[in-house]
Formats: structure tokens, sequence, C-alpha cells
């Protein structure tokens, strides 16, 4: 077989795996698992020249930023807190409508004095001075956490590393905040967090992106054309 | 920049070792704190600013550790591990290297591995005469290596602090002042909005309980609190007291009904930040502007000119000096006097040396009693290319 003219990339599994499936269905370009439906290699109905590649949400964006992918599809929060020089990088083609996810700053509930970002710095500075530390801050989001921190002006605190259950930390106490992801709020709920007023980060959804660095000849550039048209119609 | 050629690196070690040699004469004995420090000292204390600058990662057992982005940390930390009481004066020096990620990318002005050599002095009570020893140590240092073309740049956050408290405020305005100074766009936005008495709206928790918790004592606040938390079934979490919680609504409350920051206040902070100029003449225009406000802030200032008798009474050449107000207000476990040393035609962010004096960074590392402490720390790869540049 000769090589493709253009790799797509598409998220391995999940709710993301399944949404994919379902929008490239309805354009007609039907994905298909080639072998056994647990192979990571695949192709799209009708247009043979594409190869389809199944990874993991956060190795598509490795694989956009690296130029080894022409397309890809996974969630804007990966790819705006994993690649630093996003712009040079990586094109956002076009919202998909599906795995959308607030990025938020949550803090306890019980903060009955604290509603805003600005709040945070002061709480920062009484924390501080009680507790001989600064506020710690639960997140997988690092990067997101840290430039939207100093944009507001906050800097006492510091990130602890969170990969599962960001949630919970607060409660038991490995956090005073977090910033997580929230669809519709009923997790942070649960967990008497309540969402800052000025918290919201990023309002995420899936997208269809394009690699900048990714060798791109004629063929590779009408497939792409052809691909966004159907997915954004 | 690494001495990447075998003659680099022997210029550099032949430096540093003069360097050693120089700081042992005076009395400071040689140490070598570890390398790899636990990431949570640097981080807690020093917050996510430097985390952002630091090589931190997680060895294979679990823990969190940071290749040291600078000595004074580490030094600290070996002097609280030999003296857990922190009652023994003690003098270190040391030689080695220090790490921090650049993020335009490493340069040779900017490098991500460099060599500091330096001095820290801890435990001694006399803090004029300490200011004084390391400041001349660091400019010995550099003048011993061959440096003759310098500049000596003065801070000296304690001043700010003495104007603050002179000042008449509400405690907890001075608390915030102290806080923001550190981190000087949002010190303008508080100013501006304590002047203004633009007061960020309510919310609608703080209107609910807002006038029921104003003018209360701190016990009724807490009590008005936690019914507030048992009826709609909130717990606590998070780490922050009932105390805390209670304390800081009661704060928002004052402020609702507080006077703005009185106009003169505002003016003399705003004339005092702007005060740049040589020692004597800085000294002089503070004074100035304290006592057109009638605040009292002599002791501090005569602290200051103590300092600059002795270094001049030292063969210290203040002539090109200059004392900014402004300056060491980026390193926030400063605590009075900084200063930095820079060659004429290098850039200010990239001076040879720099200190001060950080007299609450001991009791955050868990030391049972604050330490004065004051060093110096000389970037020897900008001193060795400084000397050079100057004698090519």
């Amino acid at each position: 077989m000769s090589a493709p003219s253009l790799v797509i990339a598409v998220p391995s599994k999940g709710r993301l795996k399944e949404q994919a499936a379902s929008l490239f269905e309805a354009t007609g370009y039907t994905l298909r698992v080639k072998g056994h439906d647990r192979g990571y290699r695949g192709q799209l109905d009708g247009l043979p020249d594409v190869a389809v590649e199944y990874t993991s949400a956060s190795e598509i964006v490795h694989q956009l930023r690296a130029g080894r992918v022409h397309l890809g599809i996974t969630g804007e929060d990966l790819v705006r807190e994993t690649v630093p020089d996003v712009d040079s990088r990586i094109e956002f083609l076009a919202p998909l409508g599906f795995g959308h996810a607030d990025v938020v700053v949550a803090v306890p509930e019980c903060w009955l004095d604290v509603s805003r970002m600005a709040d945070l710095e002061d709480v920062a500075e009484q924390f501080a001075r009680s507790h001989g530390r600064g506020l710690r801050v639960a997140t997988k989001y690092m990067n997101l956490t840290r430039r939207f921190f100093a944009k507001k002006g906050v800097t006492g605190y510091r990130i602890v590393e969170s990969v599962g259950a960001t949630e919970a930390t607060p409660a038991t106490g490995t956090s005073e905040l977090i910033v997580d992801i929230t669809s519709t709020g009923t997790t942070l709920k649960a967990n008497h967090l309540k969402v800052l007023e000025d918290g919201l980060i990023l309002q995420s959804q899936a997208h269809l992106l394009a690699a900048k660095r990714a060798s791109w000849d004629g063929r590779a550039k009408e497939l792409k054309d052809t691909i966004l048209s159907a997915l954004s119609s | 920049m690494t001495a990447e050629s075998a003659k680099e690196f022997e210029a550099l070690e032949g430096q540093a070792r003069a360097l050693v040699a120089l700081f042992g004469e005076a009395g400071y004995e040689f140490v070598a704190p570890a390398i790899l420090q636990p990431a949570g000292v640097f981080l807690d204390q020093i917050g996510e600013q430097v985390r952002a600058r630091s090589y931190v990662f997680t060895d294979l057992a679990g823990e969190e550790l940071c290749l040291r982005p600078d000595l004074t940390v580490p030094v600290s930390r070996l002097y609280l591990e030999r003296h857990p009481d922190a009652e023994t004066e003690a003098r270190y020096c040391y030689n080695g290297p220090a790490f921090r990620f650049q993020p335009l990318g490493p340069s040779a002005m900017h490098p991500r591995e460099f060599r500091q050599a330096g001095v820290e002095c801890f435990g001694a009570s006399d803090k004029a005469a300490a200011d004084v020893e390391v400041l001349l140590l660091a400019v010995e240092a550099v003048r011993s290596a061959g440096l003759r073309d310098y500049r000596i740049c003065f801070g000296d956050i304690a001043l700010f602090y003495a104007l603050i408290d002179a000042a008449d405020l509400p405690e907890r305005w001075r608390l915030k002042l102290r806080h923001y100074f550190w981190r000087p766009p949002s010190f303008h936005v508080l100013v501006d909005q304590l002047a203004k008495g633009a007061r960020i709206e309510p919310d609608r928790i703080l209107t609910a309980l807002g006038e029921s918790i104003a003018g209360k004592s701190q016990q009724e606040a807490e009590d008005i609190v936690s019914a507030y938390l048992n009826a709609e079934g909130i717990p606590l979490a998070g780490n922050r007291t009932l105390r805390e919680i209670a304390a800081r609504l009661l704060d928002q409350a004052a402020d609702l009904y507080a006077d703005t920051l009185p106009k003169e206040v505002v003016t003399v902070i705003e004339y005092y930040l702007g005060v740049a100029a040589s020692p004597r003449e800085a000294v002089d225009k503070i004074a100035m502007i304290a006592r057109g406000a009638g605040l009292d802030i002599d002791s501090a200032l005569a602290t200051v000119t103590a300092r600059f008798d002795l270094l001049e009474q030292q063969g210290v050449d203040l002539s090109n000096a200059t004392f900014a107000t402004e300056f060491g207000r980026k390193l926030e476990y400063y605590s009075g006097l900084v200063f930095q040393i820079e060659v004429p035609g290098m850039d200010e962010t990239e001076p040879v040396a720099g200190g001060g004096r950080y007299d609450n960074l001991l009791i955050a590392l868990g030391a049972p009693r604050p330490v004065p402490a004051v060093g110096t720390a000389i970037h020897t790869e900008r001193l060795l290319a400084a000397v050079g540049r100057a004698s090519s």
C-alpha cells in the first residue's frame, strides 16, 4: 500500500472517540477500524488515501505539535495546557460541538468571604500569616493555572499536581482550592465547591486541529478542506 | 554559560577559589549544601513564580524534588540542620551550581545552569554591622576578581514598612499594603481602589451577612458564620478555619462603611515610590516627603544613613551609587537592605552580585525563633565575563 496523503489522529477511547465516530458517520465518511476492532489504525470511507491513527487525547496534542500527523481531534483544554507556542504550531480549524468542558477555579463553599479571584490574594496573605505557607491549588492544568493566576495578579499559591479526583482534595486537606473541568457543575456541588465569579479560565470543546509543521502538499491540503467542510457543515 | 572549554573551566575555577579563600579569611566556613532539594520548601515559601523557573520533578519513590534555583535557601536549611535551636551565630560561604529554567531559552547572560559563590551570615544581633560586613565582602570580592568599573544599587524594604506603620491606617489596610508591595501591578490597583473608595460590589452572601456582621466581635462573627454554614449544610473544608473566614468577613464588612484612604497617604506613597537618586540625596528626599506628611520614620532613616556612613568610612565609594525605593520589590523574602552590583554596559537584570537582609526566611523554614540573616551571592560567570570585557 502506498503512503497515505494525509494522517488524522482521533481519540482511541471514551466519549470523545464515540462522538468523533458519530460525527464522521453523519458526514458519510464513516470511520472504520482496520483489522480487529481494538486496532489502532483506521480509514475513512470514501477517502482511501487518508490514514486514521487512534491514540490518546493527550498524545494527539504532541503529535500535532511535532507535525507527525496533519489533522487531529481533541479538546482545546489539552492543547492550550500542553503547547506553550500554540500559535506557531497548531491551527484551530473548527469547534466540533461536543466534549464541552469549562476549566474553572473552584473554592470550598464554606469560604463565604471569597467570591472573586482578587479575594484569593488577600486570602493567601492571611493564610501565610496563620499557616506559614501559601495556598495549594490542586490541578492537572499547571500551565493554564499559572497563566490565569498571573493575569489576575494572584501570586501567593503553589500548584500540587493532581491527576484524579481533584475535586476531593480540599475536603481531604491536600489542597485549599482547585482548577478543574466541569460540564454541569454537579460534581463540584457534590463536593461543596463553588466556582469563582470571574474564575472561568477556558470554555473548552473538541476541535478539529491542523499541525502547522506537518508536510502540506497539494493533495493533503485538498483532503484537509474536504474533511473540514464535511465536519463543519 | 557553563564552562565549555578547559580554559574557561580553569578561569572560572581559579576565580571561585580566590573568592572562597577571601570569604574564608573573613571568617566564613565553606559549606556545600545539596544540589537536589525538597521541592516543597521552595514552593511553599517562594511560590509558584519560582516553580515556573525551577526544574521540579518526582523521583521513583514519589518524592517531589528540585534542582536548587538559588543557594540562600539550601544554606539556610543547612544552618537549621546544624543548629535546630537557631540560637547560634554562624557564617557560611559556598561556591556551586544553581539552575533556572529560562522561558526564552538559555543564553549566555541568562543561563539555565550557572554558578554562585557567596556568603550567608546568620544570627548576628548587630544587624547594621552585619549588613555592612556582607556588603563590604561583596565589593571586595568583585574588586579582587579585577572588576574596577561598577555601580552599587541599594534599596531598603524596611523604610516602606516604617512609612506604612507611621501612617494613620486601619491595621487590615497596613497588612494589605505590605503584602501587595511585592506585587507592583496589583499594588497600584489596590491603592487606587482604597483611595477612590471604589468598593467592590458586595456579593450575595456578604449582603446577607453584612448587616448582621458589621461591627461585631470576632467571636460573634464566628457564631454567625457557623450558624449560616450549619443552616445551609456546608461543611468546613480547604484548611481555613472558621476564625479566618469570619475575620475576613469582618474586614470586608468594615470596608463597606470605611472612609477612603486619605489623599495625603496616597500622595506620600506615590512620592516615596518615585525616589531614585544618589544615596544621600535619596535619604533627604524621603525625609522631606515623610516630614511633609507629618510621618515620623526617623529611626528607619537613621539606620540607612548610618549604613552609608559606615560604608564610606570603610572606603566604599558611593559617588556613583544609587538608592531606589522600588528596588528589591520582586524578592519577597528580603526584609531590609537589598543591593546589587551592576556593571555599566550590562543590563540591570544581569548584576554580577546581589544580596540583602532576609530576617523572615528562617522562621518560615521551620526555625523556632526569628533569625537575623543577611547574605550575598556572586554570579561568577557574569563576573568573569565583565572582567574579561573590561581588560580586552
